[in-house]
């Protein structure tokens, strides 16, 4: 190998070793720092990844947690259907005997007054008769509100029976029959086109039935008398009104208007058991629809209900 | 009374019941030849000839039973299903009384078999004719077939 002047060896280009040397440490110092660099980026990903994983871990426990507490609530969940259930069963066992036996005594003793009303009436004078009227017309009173009641709480779990319904034709028999309860009467009645519903025809007769005979009992008092029924359509449901011009209602008491046994009036004024609009109410419910009322006293009253133009499955629970 | 002349079995278990029943049929004559029995185990006894009725000559059948639904021990459900699972009283109309319009009630009381199904109104002018318009069906109007 020849060597120059300073004894360095040369390389075969003309460089010397020496210089080599120095380009090879610069360029080992260089991969040196990348070297660190690198390490230093592997430190970072090692400890990036030992978080992840520990987050990951973290994770997997909350999620762990949150499957036991969704098991406990699938669990608690299955306990309240039961016990549901269980309170559902009593209910029914309880309205099955209050249909038996509350009424039993009840015609007992309707039964025996009206026979002794019957029979033995020569025998009483003025004042026996009237008390006696009183008993006999509590213990049908009695006798209604039970059926009222039993009729209501077997809507609860009664299920809609779906079909096409001419709400022209219900609502011209069930005012047909009204009129003639009462026929010496003068009601000047109007009703409007009717369109055909999807619905339960029995319990849509029901809540017609309840409406109609509410505005001709409310109107008992007046003379010309209007009732008015009808319909139009408001998005995607469809309305039906009955407006009467009688007795009305006092809108401040109208949150009591709907609920079970409540009533606006007395019994001196109209007779009555209150479940009525309770009915009309539960059965627009199932119907996935809605009821409400404008009314003012001695002015009026005007009950609307809503019916979906497709009623959606179930709404049974309600 | 011979039950030759059996018209009528009451089978009721409510007294107050049972005298509003027999007076309505009274009313119209048609209670002459009744017979009340308390609850559905007598009556089972009495129809099938056991018990205080040993020996009882089973041809004297009634021609109607007013059988009573929710009484102790023997309901009139089972009564009926007893009636109706024999050929020996199977023909005899039964008319099932009840103080409810419970549906399970009426459609099991059918599915057994059941002539007519009333429920006991409150008050007693309905009461009274339906009891009596019944009789009046089932003792004079209707004809059972001869065995």
């Amino acid at each position: 190998m020849k060597k120059n002047n300073d004894g360095h060896p040369i390389s075969k280009n003309g460089e010397s070793i020496m210089t080599a040397l120095e380009l090879s440490e610069e360029a080992l110092e260089a991969k040196d720092e990348e070297k660190n660099e690198i390490a230093v980026k592997l430190a970072t990903a090692v400890k990036e990844l030992s978080f992840q994983i520990t987050e990951k871990e973290k994770r997997a426990d909350e999620l762990l947690k949150i499957n036991e507490e969704l098991a406990y609530q699938i669990r608690e969940k299955e306990k309240r259907t039961l016990e549901l259930e269980e309170v559902n069963n009593e209910l029914e066992a309880f309205s099955y005997s209050v249909s038996h036996d509350l009424r039993a005594p009840l015609r007992a003793i309707s039964g025996f007054s009206e026979v002794l009303a019957g029979d033995y009436i020569e025998q009483m004078d003025g004042e026996a008769k009237i008390l006696f009227s009183e008993i006999i017309r509590n213990a049908r009173k009695m006798g209604e509100l039970i059926d009222n009641l039993l009729e209501f709480s077997r809507l609860s779990k009664q299920d809609i029976f779906r079909g096409t319904i001419d709400m022209k034709e219900i609502v011209e028999n069930i005012v047909a029959d009204q009129v003639k309860l009462e026929p010496k009467r003068k009601i000047d009645i109007s009703i409007q086109e009717l369109p055909k519903v999807e619905g339960d025809k029995n319990m849509l007769k029901q809540l017609i039935f309840n409406l109609v005979s509410n505005a001709f009992k409310y109107t008992g008092k007046k003379e010309n008398v209007n009732i008015e029924i009808g319909s139009y359509s408001l998005n995607a449901e469809q309305v039906f009104y009955v407006k009467d011009n009688g007795a009305g209602f006092d809108p401040r008491y109208y949150d009591k208007l709907f609920g079970v046994f409540q009533r606006l009036h007395s019994s001196m004024e109209f007779e009555g058991t209150g479940v009525g609009l309770a009915i009309v109410q539960k059965i627009a419910t199932k119907h996935g629809g809605e009821v409400w009322a404008e009314g003012k006293v001695g002015e009026g009253a005007c009950f609307y209900f809503s019916l979906p133009l497709k009623i959606k499955k179930a709404n049974y629970d309600i | 009374m011979t039950y030759n002349e059996l018209q009528i079995l009451l089978v009721e278990d409510n007294m107050s019941d049972a005298m509003l029943t027999i007076r309505a049929l009274k009313k119209h004559n048609l209670a002459n030849n009744l017979v009340h029995l308390y609850d559905g185990a007598q009556a089972l006894d009495f129809l099938f000839g056991k018990g205080e009725y040993e020996g009882r000559n089973l041809a004297e059948k009634p021609k109607v039973i007013f059988l009573d639904l929710k009484m102790p021990k023997v309901d009139g459900l089972e009564v009926l299903r007893h009636l109706k699972a024999d050929d020996r009283t199977k023909l005899i109309p039964v008319v099932m009384m009840t103080s409810s319009k419970e549906e399970k009630d009426i459609v099991e009381s059918h599915r057994l078999g059941v002539n007519s199904y009333i429920v006991k109104p409150v008050g007693f002018d309905n009461f009274s004719k339906t009891v009596a318009d019944l009789g009046m069906y089932w003792l004079l109007v209707n004809q059972t077939p001869r065995e």
